[in-house]
């Protein structure tokens, strides 16, 4: 089979030579080959080229857009957790306020009814010492008249007369 | 022995017509159109690249691995070859490069990986890449697209980069030739490294493809000729190995293709930077 092949062949060799060095096929070849060669320059141009080129920079515009979403996201949340710890501290201080104050009023209400107690108790005081004394007073009056009285009679049976109220009362005064 | 086939490494590279098309007259020139086992190759593999693409090129964020394989061969233009040799500058030559390592990898990889089909006496594969015409015409077309688009966007300013600066006049004289030279053989050493690495590789697996055949059929022989079985299998072995080394070999060639490419336009892109 082969060997006939040769023999039909070998004379369109040129004698031994490369086939390839076989003018006869040559233009036929060059024609056909830049046929073909165009036709794929213009698929690969208009269809492979900027399918698959678009698609590796759509991957890598998408990676990086990703890590730039996932920075910035990352960055407000850190923003918003630090937004978050200004209010509870400013709340805290607030309420630490109102505290304060709601402790101070009730303190205030507290003593200002403590001063009333003691005025109103003072003033009660007061008056129970005048009556006191006015009765120590009437009391001691009476103590007076009586010794007054008593000297009287003990000079009266010691002088046997009776002494005047002008010297009682003289007698009383040292 | 009478009805051994004949080992013969080239005959895989021989050009026949499968289909008669009736030719292109461009002027005096007579273009023969027709579909050959070449052309075949080429439409098949431009097929593949086209159904990989509807199939792979999809838009989705986590990819499949069809879209992963697809941004990979993207990525290796782009990010491997134009973004760190051209700068940004050279986006507008990432759909060109890419192009030309897809169609030059996908030929390179039918050649091999579709050899398994190949029974039975029927063969699917044919190397286009290892057709000189084939890499001659990749190699003119992108080297000269290169050198118009020098002119082009340079003006005569461009022929500069035949006069190294720093030079002196004589100097420049003398040294203009050869790097006249050293420029202008660029699409041949394109054109031959493809050729000849495809060729080579297609040649050795052949080769030992012949041997474990022919060698077999020795052994199976029977008496003391059994013992060609065993450089039979060896051979054999040789050939799963030597398909790995073709398989890095298609993908390398196709990247050191694109990458000359890229360099060669840098000097076009970023002219009067590096010089």
């Amino acid at each position: 089979m082969a060997t006939e092949t040769q023999e039909t062949t070998a004379p369109a060799d040129g004698g031994g030579g490369l086939p390839q060095f076989d003018a006869q096929w040559w233009p036929g070849q060059i024609v056909w080959f830049l046929i073909i060669f165009a036709t794929m320059l213009v698929f690969v141009r208009v269809f492979a080229a900027p399918r698959v080129g678009d698609t590796i920079e759509a991957r890598a515009d998408k990676i990086s857009g990703d890590i730039a979403d996932a920075r910035r996201l990352k960055d407000e949340a850190e923003a918003q957790a630090a937004a978050a710890a200004a209010e509870t501290a400013q709340a805290r201080a607030a309420a630490q306020r109102l505290a304060a104050e709601a402790r101070a009023k009730a303190q205030a209400e507290v003593s200002a009814r403590l001063a009333e107690e003691e005025a109103k108790l003072a003033e009660k005081g007061a008056v129970a010492e005048a009556r006191i004394a006015k009765a120590r007073d009437a009391a001691m009056a009476n103590v007076a008249a009586i010794a007054a009285d008593a000297a009287g009679a003990i000079v009266g049976k010691l002088t046997g007369r009776a002494a005047s109220t002008a010297e009682l009362t003289a007698a009383r005064g040292s | 022995m009478a009805n051994q086939p004949a080992i013969d490494p080239m005959e895989q590279f021989v050009v026949h017509k499968l289909v008669d098309l009736p030719p292109l007259h461009v002027g005096s020139l007579v273009i023969d159109m027709s579909i050959t086992n070449s052309v075949a190759s080429m439409i098949a593999g431009a097929l593949i690249l086209v159904a990989f693409f509807a199939l792979a090129a999809r838009r989705e964020i986590v990819p499949n691995r069809g879209q992963a394989v697809a941004e990979a061969l993207y990525n290796i233009i782009d990010r491997m070859l134009v973004r760190p040799i051209l700068g940004e500058a050279g986006r507008p030559y990432v759909p060109y490069l890419f192009t030309l390592f897809l169609v030059i990898l996908v030929l390179n990889l039918m050649s091999v990986l579709l050899a398994v089909f190949n029974v039975a006496g029927l063969n699917f594969t044919f190397a286009v890449t290892s057709q000189l015409a084939v890499t001659a015409t990749l190699a003119v077309l992108t080297f000269f697209s290169v050198f118009i688009l020098g002119f082009v966007k340079h003006g005569p300013k461009f022929l500069g980069l035949f006069f190294p600066s720093g030079m002196g006049v004589i100097g420049a004289i003398l040294m203009a030739p050869i790097e006249m030279l050293s420029y202008f053989v660029r699409p041949v050493t394109l054109a031959l490294r493809l050729f000849g690495n495809m060729l080579g590789g297609h040649v050795v697996m052949s080769l030992f493809g012949s041997f474990v055949v022919a060698l077999g059929l020795l052994g199976l022989s029977g008496g003391i000729a059994s013992l060609a079985l065993v450089p039979s299998a060896f051979s054999f072995a040789l050939i799963v190995a030597l398909t790995g080394l073709e398989l890095v070999v298609a993908v390398l060639q196709a990247f050191v293709f694109a990458a000359l490419a890229t360099v060669y336009l840098n000097e076009v892109v970023n002219f009067g930077h590096g010089h």
